[in-house]
């Protein structure tokens, strides 16, 4: 008996650890050819080609890059704070990286005596650790910004730091709707109640959400139109302009880490996260290949709107977040609540 | 109100993003096509760029039919250059004529402005279409008689050779000459 329980509790620390190490190699490989995505969007919406010549097409660039970051030099500039600085791109990643815990990528299913469930912590707060991740990240870009000691860096650092609390409301308002309709705030269960609803999708009903949502998510990540913490016309690489080598990279890898998070977090909150898309459930039965399809789309949009769409001034991003956005995600929620008030 | 109605729905970013998404979809299939309609990339050293004809790229002294070296070392195109990198000496050969004992062109300091190749009046130097003569060393730059009239035959053997002046020059070597025969 003892020994039986030992045994199974050995199986699903087993089980958990293969799925970490499952998911994460998945999501480090979307990572790594988001950039390669982007790039090739970028390129021929600008009528170039991209990335050609590693690989076919440039598939393998991705890996190129990642090869030369990993052997470049690791610069510590002489005046900075030498810890602060080493420990900022840890800071970013691994509040990037947390988040995709929480994220269920797909609804469970047996695999002989195993139920495998498609998320690694399936925690009811799952909205709210997204969310605190998200804003943990900006520790990461803030002490940078100070530990680097360049009035580049710092003003990034300061206008991260400034973007990401304002829009933090604006994002975390969008998702109270969304809450209200579903009444959890675990992600799973908030699919779950998509589905059964008669119009699948939370988008449906909560389309000014969705908008204000959109926006906030790109202005979390520090994307086009809202790159002013990164600005490069004006802050050489903004926050993280003294780093170079891994750190870099690590840099790079959260902040594409975190434009997928928020697309996954878009279809989950939004979309119907596992569920076909109405109309088309003959086409496939429910998995994570919607997911993706869906993911993806979010992504491509990122990016869409980064090639069209020139930056923002600061006090429009300031004015754009606290005077149309909050106000308009608190009416949401009033309509929301009057919905369910008037409608039960 | 128009205006208005046109801020709040965002009309002028949603231009913007058909206009993107038109090119791209324009432009999607063309990495795949022998020729490309609308990406302007030119994948330079994989697919190879010509010169246009006439174009003033890598000097070549030029031979005449019986393989000769043309030029006379009367010190013109030296005289006329600009950037002052073309360097003549001369010396008296076995029969009490001039020899040319060495001719080197800095092609570095070289401008293209061909003003040798029309000062020249005997048509001995000229500018080839050969525009890819990049190199690891500076000295490699500095190009003497043999490597010169070596890129006579190299660029302009045959016709084009031939032909050089008469298409792209007044041919001054002609009047010259033909002056010279009317004295």
């Amino acid at each position: 008996m003892e020994i039986a329980g030992a045994f199974d509790t050995f199986l699903n620390i087993l089980g958990i650890l293969i799925k970490m190490a499952v998911v994460i190699a998945i999501v480090m490989l979307h990572v790594a050819y988001a950039t390669w995505f982007e790039r090739k969007i970028i390129a021929h919406m600008q009528i170039r080609l991209g990335p050609m010549e590693v690989g076919w097409h440039g598939l393998l660039q991705p890996i190129a890059d990642g090869v030369k970051l990993l052997f470049k030099e690791d610069i510590i500039p002489a005046k900075a704070d030498r810890y602060v600085f080493m420990i900022a791109p840890l800071i970013c990643f691994f509040a990037a990286m947390s988040s995709v815990v929480v994220v269920p990528f797909f609804g469970s299913f047996t695999l002989g005596p195993f139920e495998v469930s498609g998320v690694l912590a399936n925690i009811n707060i799952g909205i709210l650790f997204i969310l605190a991740m998200s804003s943990l990240g900006a520790y990461g870009v803030i002490m940078a910004g100070w530990a680097s000691n360049s009035k580049y860096a710092f003003l990034g650092g300061l206008r991260s730091s400034a973007q990401v609390i304002s829009y933090e409301i604006a994002m975390g308002l969008s998702l109270v709707g969304v809450m209200m309709l579903s009444g959890s705030m675990n992600l799973t269960t908030i699919v779950e109640a998509q589905a059964a609803t008669g119009y699948k999708w939370y988008v449906v009903p909560q389309f000014i959400a969705f908008a204000v949502f959109c926006v906030s998510a790109l202005a979390e990540t520090n994307r086009t139109p809202f790159d002013l913490p990164e600005a490069e016309s004006e802050l050489v690489a903004g926050y993280f302009t003294e780093y170079s080598g891994f750190r870099f990279a690590l840099f790079f890898l959260a902040e594409y880490l975190g434009m997928i998070i928020m697309a996954s977090f878009g279809t989950i909150c939004f979309l119907g996260g596992w569920q076909p898309v109405p109309g088309l459930g003959w086409l496939l039965p429910s998995g994570v290949w919607w997911f993706l399809v869906k993911v993806y789309a979010l992504f491509f949009m990122y990016v869409w709107v980064r090639t069209t769409l020139p930056r923002y001034r600061y006090d429009q991003l300031m004015a754009l977040g606290w005077k149309f956005l909050i106000p308009l995600a608190l009416f949401n929620i009033f309509a929301t609540g009057m919905w369910k008030v008037l409608f039960p | 109100m128009s205006e208005f109605l046109k801020k709040i729905f965002l009309v002028e970013i949603a231009q913007g993003m058909a206009l993107t998404m038109k090119v791209w979809i324009s432009a999607l299939f063309d990495p795949f096509k022998k020729t490309n309609k609308t990406i302007v990339t030119r994948r330079y050293p994989k697919v190879p760029r010509y010169s246009e004809a006439g174009f003033r790229g890598l000097h070549a002294l030029a031979k005449d039919e019986s393989g000769k070296m043309k030029c006379v070392g009367c010190g013109m195109c030296a005289a006329m250059c600009p950037s002052q990198c073309i360097h003549i000496h001369t010396a008296e050969g076995p029969d009490f004529k001039k020899v040319v004992t060495s001719y080197r062109i800095e092609v570095l300091r070289c401008v293209y402005c061909a003003l040798c190749v029309e000062a020249c009046p005997y048509g001995a130097i000229v500018l080839t279409e050969h525009f890819e003569y990049s190199n690891y060393h500076r000295e490699d730059f500095d190009y003497d008689m043999p490597r010169l009239l070596e890129n006579w035959d190299k660029y302009m053997a045959g016709d084009k050779g031939r032909n050089y002046f008469e298409k792209f020059w007044l041919p001054k070597a002609r009047m010259f000459s033909r002056t010279e025969r009317a004295s």
